[in-house]
């Protein structure tokens, strides 16, 4: 792997090159939060964010995508990939973005993901200001961030630009790089390190020691009691960087012979989510009350998808905190509560 | 689709502004007409002269039930349609005609020395529904045209429309709007039913349900958020749902007879 450096001024110039060859898109300002979202010229870029309202997998895996058009029983698929540069992207979303990418290759493989995810070069960015609900400090801290193409970290005078893949590599000729320093790659590491320790929420436990007692909590009334003042409005779940569940619905245009199938997010804490139809119009939910879908969240993140994943899907983003109208959602406050069951 | 025979449709009005029929007819050049090789409109006081007396297959319904006169006519209309979808929030919830459910000089401050004629008598303001089965709702104030045409678009082959349960919030996530709790305002969309794609907070305008509350509203925890983070008084948080869900609401009036 090699470690470049570039300065202040440099860095302007090749994000300028970058966004005159390329689709280059980044952290941008909207309203008093940020999202990921297109960077037009040097300014738009806003590598001081602290968390983007969505998770950057909207890039490949949009909340709302159409599949394919259909006319009679012929259909043609919708997906265009486009080459596209992600930049910015903190260490935690990069962590999710590899377990995404696993979950839609594993079984069969979705076409729909891996199209626009393979065509996409990630470039990570160090944390400059830590969200107040985030906690990436403390969760799943055995499972190393992978997946990406290069990391830049901002130090005194400029950045320095891990490149890890070819794609990365190749952007190269857009800056004036030179290759780091030791002290220069000191420099990063302190500020990559003490980053982790900033963090205001805490889980105060290992994530095998939470895996195996969230799961043995099952009937704990800390569901039912939390989920109260929970609306079922699946917030949570769309804002989570590992959230990947999805409904698909078809619908004829007007001239009802060609129509289009599209897919959106879902939520396992919508009450629809969990209603299966039992023929002749009658419904089943087989998760009927909040806390059992509260619950279901939670056991997801903590514990039933560890052993896939190698650790839990969860990566302290702090984003399901924060959107969380009643403040029920945060995952640091359930399951420190459950540790002291 | 070529050679079935269209599908009849009707369209039928009650206590409302008609708007939702100005929103149909809103359709317009050829979006709308497209629509029309499919179903043969055979009852339309908004847009045509002709009335009918024969089955329907679809009839729309627009406006809130008032007054227990219009109770025959909606039986009769129910006794023709093989479906009966109402439109619009009067239709499907009362709409705001419900507001007056709970109070009582309304006449007076509305008509003034008019307020006792007899044909401006009526009752509680009720969706379509407390007088007659309805199979399925295109909420909203107006209703939108959109969701209007996939509906009926789903009925045409024979698919049961997905209308979803889940509250405005989950669109609005979806559209990547900022909160207006986060910006210092207030909302309604934990409680109000989606599938509008939350067009008013997007455009920084809180949500007030116009189409119904969501499946099993937190109306509890709705007071709770209104009173802490958006700092309304005990009796504005208690109100505030009240504009378009008198219906729905705990307190409705025709509440504990369901």
């Amino acid at each position: 792997m090699e470690t470049k450096f570039i300065n202040e001024s440099g860095f302007q110039d090749f994000v300028g090159k970058l966004v005159e060859s390329r689709n280059l898109v980044g952290p941008v300002a909207k309203r008093n939060k940020f999202v990921f979202g297109e960077i037009n010229k040097y300014e738009d870029l806003r590598l001081d964010y602290d968390v983007t309202l969505l998770p950057p997998k909207k890039l490949f895996f949009p909340p709302k995508q159409d599949i394919l058009k259909f006319y009679g029983q012929k259909g043609e698929s919708c997906i265009d990939p486009d080459p596209q540069i992600l930049l910015g992207v903190h260490f935690y979303d990069i962590k999710a973005i590899d377990m995404t990418d696993l979950l839609f290759r594993e079984n069969n493989e979705d076409y729909n993901y891996l199209a626009n995810r393979e065509c996409t070069t990630i470039i990570g960015s160090n944390i400059q200001n830590v969200h107040d609900r985030a906690f990436f400090g403390s969760v799943g801290t055995e499972v190393e961030p992978k997946g990406h193409d290069g990391f830049l970290t901002k130090i005194e005078g400029g950045y320095v630009f891990e490149i890890i893949t070819a794609k990365a590599k190749e952007l190269l000729q857009f800056g004036d790089f030179q290759d780091a320093n030791e002290n220069q790659i000191k420099q990063a590491e302190k500020v990559n390190a003490e980053v982790l320790t900033k963090c205001s929420e805490k889980l105060n436990n290992t994530s095998a020691e939470i895996n195996k007692k969230v799961r043995n909590s099952f009937d704990s009334k800390i569901w039912e009691k939390t989920a109260e003042d929970c609306f079922s409005c699946g917030s949570c779940n769309i804002v989570c960087p590992t959230c990947y569940c999805f409904d698909v619905q078809d619908d004829w245009y007007l001239d009802q012979e060609t129509g289009v199938r599209a897919r959106s997010w879902d939520g396992c804490l919508k009450e629809d989510f969990s209603e299966v139809s039992l023929g002749q119009g009658s419904i089943e939910n087989f998760r009927e009350t909040r806390g059992s879908r509260y619950r279901h969240r939670i056991m997801r993140k903590a514990t039933y998808l560890n052993e896939k994943l190698g650790g839990p899907a969860c990566v302290g983003c702090g984003r399901c905190s924060s959107v969380c109208t009643s403040d029920i959602a945060d995952p640091v406050n359930v399951i420190n509560q459950i540790m002291e069951e | 689709m070529e050679g079935k025979p269209k599908v009849k449709v009707a369209y039928f009005d009650f206590a409302c502004c008609e708007g939702c029929q100005i929103e149909m007819t809103n359709f317009g050049g050829p979006a709308f007409l497209e629509l029309l090789n499919h179903v043969e409109i055979v009852e339309f006081r908004e847009a045509m002269t002709e009335t009918t007396d024969e089955t329907i297959d679809i009839a729309f319904i627009e406006g809130s039930f008032t007054r227990e006169a219009d109770r025959k006519r909606l039986e009769s209309i129910r006794e023709r349609a093989n479906i009966v979808i109402a439109y619009g929030a009067c239709a499907c919830t009362g709409g705001i005609n419900a507001l007056k459910n709970h109070q009582n000089d309304y006449k007076e401050a509305v008509y003034g020395k008019d307020a006792d004629m007899p044909h401006l008598d009526s009752q509680l303001a009720l969706p379509v529904s407390a007088a007659i089965k309805v199979d399925y709702e295109v909420n909203g104030c107006p209703m939108n045209k959109d969701e209007f045409a996939r509906i009926v678009s789903h009925l045409l082959h024979g698919k049961t429309p997905v209308i979803p349960k889940y509250p405005v919030c989950v669109e609005c996530k979806l559209s990547e709007n900022v909160c207006l709790y986060e910006l210092g305002g207030h909302c309604l969309g934990m409680v109000a039913k989606a599938g509008c794609g939350a067009p008013c907070p997007a455009q920084g305008i809180p949500c007030e349900a116009c189409r119904g509350f969501a499946s099993n509203p937190n109306e509890k925890t709705l007071e709770k958020v209104l009173k802490d983070r958006a700092g309304f008084s005990e009796e504005r948080a208690k109100t505030k749902s009240r504009m378009f869900t008198a219906n729905c609401r705990y307190d409705a009036p025709l509440k504990d007879k369901e």
